[in-house]
């Protein structure tokens, strides 16, 4: 394994670390304000293409470790897509199967990335009504198989697993401290399973206790995959809110509208999580004026061109009428 | 058994004493889901599954299975009209509420919901599930014929709205019932037009409910729906929502846990009052 050279003897060498950290990218032209830089760290340069990487590699090392995985034993995990992505092709790759719980409103191209990655899928109708402590279906039925077949399925729970979070605190927090030299001053992250934030945030306010940890969510009835309203997030047990400076909840549709900024001002392929996150960080550069911002973004369009022109429609390709 | 100062505790059952009470003979465990895959993924050991779609509704005409079929579908899952029926399934009991109206309808004695339905008894530590399905001993079953002060069709809601001397309960989301939507998201069952029958009343059936998935109690209840909600205990009362499960859970809330002494479910519910040419709607 050489990070220099980048020559691997297999995938899982590529897996982030702070020797092999993923790219951290100044954005320009969309932050022209010199006082308070934001950095985008690119999530989706991972081997399978988000930050749900490293969730995914964490709670699979530790299933086989403790000897839960082999003997026709798999994995069960509720995933909106990327988890599921990660999970599934690593698995695969050691010889293990995924039974992959997904909702319907998942995108139709991630369904299929799932499929290709190795994964089976069971596709559930999620948010029929709202109902108080209904919790979620696919995490219920991913529970079930878990519990009704426990001799065929092991479910890692990245919305439970300490190794989630452990993740984060092990490899995203101590590369954005090494790439930032120590200057960061605000760290901007989406929530989801809320490894991301809780892990990246314990990590640096071991370092420094003045970094400010913004969480950014969609307004309520968002189509946004992977993201949670507040209102959502009683499913994690992961969400530790005293490491949160500011929730900042922005209008789902500007995720779609800066994700095309980035991607077209930029040359950042960003997805719409990420164009929410971009949204959020320029309010708080508005606010704050100064300092050192790092982006967390998830992953990048490629997944999304469906979502991109049902909130786009110019985006659709229009047939070139024939003039006469 | 479950107390909670209801009118009719007796139609609820818990999920420790469904637990004290697998494999005793005359109590039979009948899951019934939205999700039909579910069952399937796991189940209470000894429970049978009915599919609402295929085994609850009529095959070729839009209506609840017959008496006959009814009988069938008793018979074969091996339940007679002594036992004790509990039923329980997902999302907080829709269509497990749903069932027990059918059961009531035609004239099951003893039938009973798991208070918190499957979501609580998976979230319980304790709580055993099982893929495999129960060995069953056919019966030969006989019901009463349909009881219909239970169910409201169309002509005697369409009266109702005009008179205005009953309750109307509107149980649909919010957004349903102003017609912002004619279903929620991803439903095939939907409409020719938005909005609710005029003059009912908005208590959308997740107010009922806990965080676990409970009922809430009948002071709670009894604040939701006559205080808050404007629903007059004195009056005749019809519940309604989309295709008539939602509205099976509420029904249940009005009639056995606050006992009030006629609620009627109207199992067409949106998705035939919304389609009806000329039927006044507002929004």
């Amino acid at each position: 394994m050489d990070h220099k050279t980048r020559v691997y003897d297999n995938v899982f060498e590529m897996m982030p670390s702070e020797e092999n950290p993923t790219p951290l990218v100044r954005v320009n032209r969309l932050n022209p304000n010199a006082d308070f830089p934001l950095y985008a760290k690119l999530e989706w340069m991972n081997p399978f293409g988000s930050v749900k990487d490293r969730a995914a590699w964490a709670l699979l090392r530790d299933l086989e470790e403790r000897g839960e995985l082999g003997n026709g034993r798999g994995l069960v995990e509720p995933t909106s897509g990327n988890t599921g992505i990660s999970l599934a092709a690593l698995a695969r790759a050691r010889g293990h199967r995924l039974l992959a719980i997904v909702p319907n409103k998942v995108p139709h191209e991630k369904k299929v990335l799932l499929k290709i990655a190795g994964a089976d899928l069971e596709i559930v109708s999620d948010e029929l009504c709202p109902a108080p402590g209904l919790g979620d279906g696919s995490i219920n039925l991913a529970k079930t198989y878990a519990k009704a077949q426990s001799h065929k399925y092991v479910m890692p729970n990245q919305y439970e697993n300490e190794k989630n979070v452990e993740a984060h605190f092990k490899t995203t927090g101590p590369e954005i401290w090494k790439q930032t030299k120590g200057r960061i001053t605000h760290l901007f992250t989406s929530l989801g399973t809320c490894g991301t934030v809780t892990g990246i945030g314990k990590f640096l306010r071991g370092k420094n206790s003045k970094i400010k940890i913004i969480a950014i969510q969609p307004t309520e009835g968002h189509d946004v995959p992977g993201l949670r309203n507040i209102s959502q997030l009683e499913v994690s047990k992961l969400f530790d809110p005293s490491l949160i400076d500011d929730i900042l909840e922005i209008d789902f549709n500007l995720a779609y509208t800066r994700a095309l900024e980035l991607c077209q001002n930029e040359g950042l392929l960003a997805g719409p999580s990420s164009g929410l996150i971009l949204e959020g960080a320029l309010q708080i550069v508005a606010r704050d004026r100064r300092g050192f911002g790092v982006m967390i973004f998830p992953d990048n369009v490629f997944k999304y061109t469906s979502n991109m022109t049902k909130h786009i429609p110019t985006l659709e390709p229009q047939e070139t009428k024939a003039t006469i | 058994m479950t107390t909670n100062h209801y009118v009719h505790p007796e139609i609820l059952v818990e999920t420790d004493w469904v637990k004290q009470n697998l494999g005793k003979p005359g109590v039979r465990l009948v899951e019934v889901d939205v999700d039909t895959k579910a069952y399937d993924a796991g189940h209470i050991p000894g429970a049978v599954g009915f599919n609402w779609q295929s085994q609850l509704q009529d095959q070729v005409r839009r209506d609840i299975i017959s008496k006959q079929e009814f009988e069938r579908l008793m018979s074969e899952a091996g339940i007679s009209p002594s036992d004790t029926v509990i039923l329980y399934g997902d999302n907080n009991n829709w269509f497990a509420s749903y069932g027990f109206w059918l059961f009531k309808l035609y004239g099951h004695s003893d039938v009973r919901l798991m208070n918190g339905g499957r979501v609580k008894w998976l979230n319980e530590a304790d709580k055993e599930l099982t893929p495999d399905r129960p060995k069953i001993t056919p019966t030969k079953y006989h019901a009463s014929e349909p009881d219909l002060t239970l169910r409201a069709l169309l002509p005697e809601v369409l009266k109702v709205q005009s008179d205005k001397r009953h309750n109307l309960v509107d149980v649909r989301s919010p957004d349903e019932f102003t017609g912002k939507v004619i279903a929620p998201p991803g439903m095939t069952e939907t409409a020719q037009r938005g909005g609710h029958i005029p003059g009912a009343k908005s208590i959308p059936w997740s107010t009922a409910i806990n965080q676990d998935g409970t009922f809430k109690s009948a002071d709670d209840l009894r604040k939701i729906y006559f205080s808050n909600g404007g629903i007059d205990p004195g009056k005749d009362t019809i519940t309604y929502c989309r295709i008539g499960e939602r509205s099976s859970h509420t029904w249940v809330v009005l009639k056995f846990l606050l006992g009030l002494p006629n609620v009627k479910n109207y199992d067409g519910s949106w998705t035939e009052y919304g389609s009806i040419v000329g039927a006044p709607i507002e929004k």
